[in-house]
């Protein structure tokens, strides 16, 4: 894996000769001295990409002439998590912006826009390309939900009553670390890389979905923006008040309970990934964030994260 | 039978303690009920479930992961978890909709209880959901 320069400049054409890998390392290298929030957002700035520009083409082509049955059910399975999720967090993401500093205020404005963003990417991917019915974001959404596992249901589900949690109180410390650990650690440090990883990877050994390739990889970027931003939130939040790392450790040590109950079984083989590669590569992503920004885990916090269940997606 | 009566209340009580028919158990993994039972088995709570525009809830009572007392009434009282859901909510709920979905969109809102306590148990709740969506009943 080589941290190429040019992922953080790369306009949408560009992008889609990047390497999943080489967005990864761009986005772990930052963690390490972790950007300021303006700085993130002028980052923003420049790397805003137009939804519309994507062309879906080719990946019509793809889908329905070169892909297996199976891969187009492992596909939908893995990437129908993301579709509610992005809009989950699109939505959910507003009360978190009510608090903190200016600065940290106008960044979140500028994420919020991206996960509005990824939403329509999202829906024009499965309109487009998978062929899923309706004539509203909403329908779309209805047409997919059934691809999404528990894996995605659960912590989706725990970041929309933390929200509601934290509507009460917007600038309640407490409130806001165990959001932000479920929101910026699990969810875009873990799961939505892991995503990206798993798919994007699939994508680019196989020569398959361009449209979905470049969009998601501009996405992943975008994620360099989000997690950077969470992992300064949390690791200040800490210094300020190391009291709060129980937060950290309450809040992982529901998300991890919950991570083994999955329904459904789906063949991620077809992707090109073994169940133990999907593991390994959950626990190196949470341990990169963890170890990068100095947040320590309790043993039986350490035991659980062990035990990290790979059962990413079913459907 | 309609809902939030004392007549469907019992038979909640008796359909979350069934569970799930061997039909059900069949079109999901076996390593998920064992999840469910694993949640369930240490389970001692009450769950108000509310109506938003009557005020009524139905009261179910856990301990050791069976549900030992159902009623209705207009005071959750002492409930650890109270949850709320306008009217449309339940009617989509008891007509099919999925409680997974129904939890992730909040449909059902936590207006008092632990999130993270409540969430440790959150597909034994949606199970739960599910077994009190199958009782058959009328607004």
């Amino acid at each position: 894996m080589t941290d190429r320069p040019g992922v953080g400049d790369s306009d949408l054409r560009q992008i889609r000769d990047l390497d999943i890998d080489d967005v990864l390392a761009y986005l772990h290298r930052d963690l390490k001295r972790l950007p300021s929030y303006t700085e993130l957002y002028r980052r923003y700035l420049r790397q805003r990409w137009d939804v519309y520009e994507l062309d879906f083409s080719q990946d019509v082509l793809d889908w329905r002439e070169r892909m297996t049955r199976e891969e187009r059910d492992a596909f939908v399975g893995i990437s129908a998590g993301f579709h509610h999720g992005e809009r989950q967090v699109e939505v959910e993401l507003p009360v978190f912006m009510l608090g903190g500093s200016e600065e940290s205020k106008i960044y979140m404005s500028s994420q919020i826009e991206d996960e509005a963003r990824h939403t329509v990417f999202f829906d024009r991917f499965y309109r487009e390309v998978v062929g899923m019915p309706g004539d509203t974001v909403q329908e779309v959404l209805d047409a997919s939900f059934e691809h999404v596992s528990e894996t995605f249901v659960g912590p989706f589900g725990l970041l929309a009553y933390q929200a509601d949690e934290l509507r009460r109180d917007p600038e309640d410390p407490a409130a806001r670390v165990r959001y932000g650990t479920t929101y910026f650690l699990w969810i875009e440090g873990v799961l939505a890389l892991t995503v990206m990883k798993i798919t994007l990877t699939y994508c680019r050994e196989r020569g398959f979905l361009p449209g979905y390739y470049t969009g998601f990889t501009a996405t992943c970027r975008d994620e360099a923006r989000h997690v950077q931003f969470g992992m300064r939130f949390l690791r200040d939040s800490v210094r300020e008040d190391p009291r709060l790392l129980l937060q950290i450790h309450e809040t992982l040590r529901t998300i991890l309970a919950i991570n083994g109950a999955t329904s459904h079984r789906l063949a991620l083989e077809s992707l090109g990934w073994t169940p133990e590669e999907v593991q390994r590569l959950m626990i190196r992503q949470l341990d990169m964030k963890l170890t990068d920004v100095g947040i320590a885990l309790a043993p039986d916090l350490r035991e659980q994260v062990s035990r990290i269940e790979p059962e990413l997606a079913g459907g | 039978m309609r809902w939030f009566t004392d007549e469907w209340a019992q038979a909640v009580r008796a359909s979350v303690n069934t569970g799930p028919s061997a039909a059900e158990r069949e079109r999901k993994l076996p390593s998920y009920w064992n999840w469910i039972e694993r949640a369930r088995s240490g389970h001692t709570a009450t769950w108000a479930l509310g109506v938003r525009e009557t005020g009524t809830y139905v009261l179910l009572a856990w301990k050791d992961g069976t549900c030992t007392a159902a009623e209705i009434t207009s005071d959750p009282g002492a409930a650890d978890y109270v949850l709320v859901a306008g009217e449309a909510a339940w009617r989509e709920l008891l007509e099919g909709a999925d409680p997974g979905r129904m939890v992730m969109y909040r449909r059902l809102r936590l207006e008092r209880g632990d999130v993270l306590g409540f969430f440790r148990v959150i597909y034994f709740f949606v199970e739960s959901l599910a077994a009190l969506a199958k009782v058959p009943t009328k607004p």
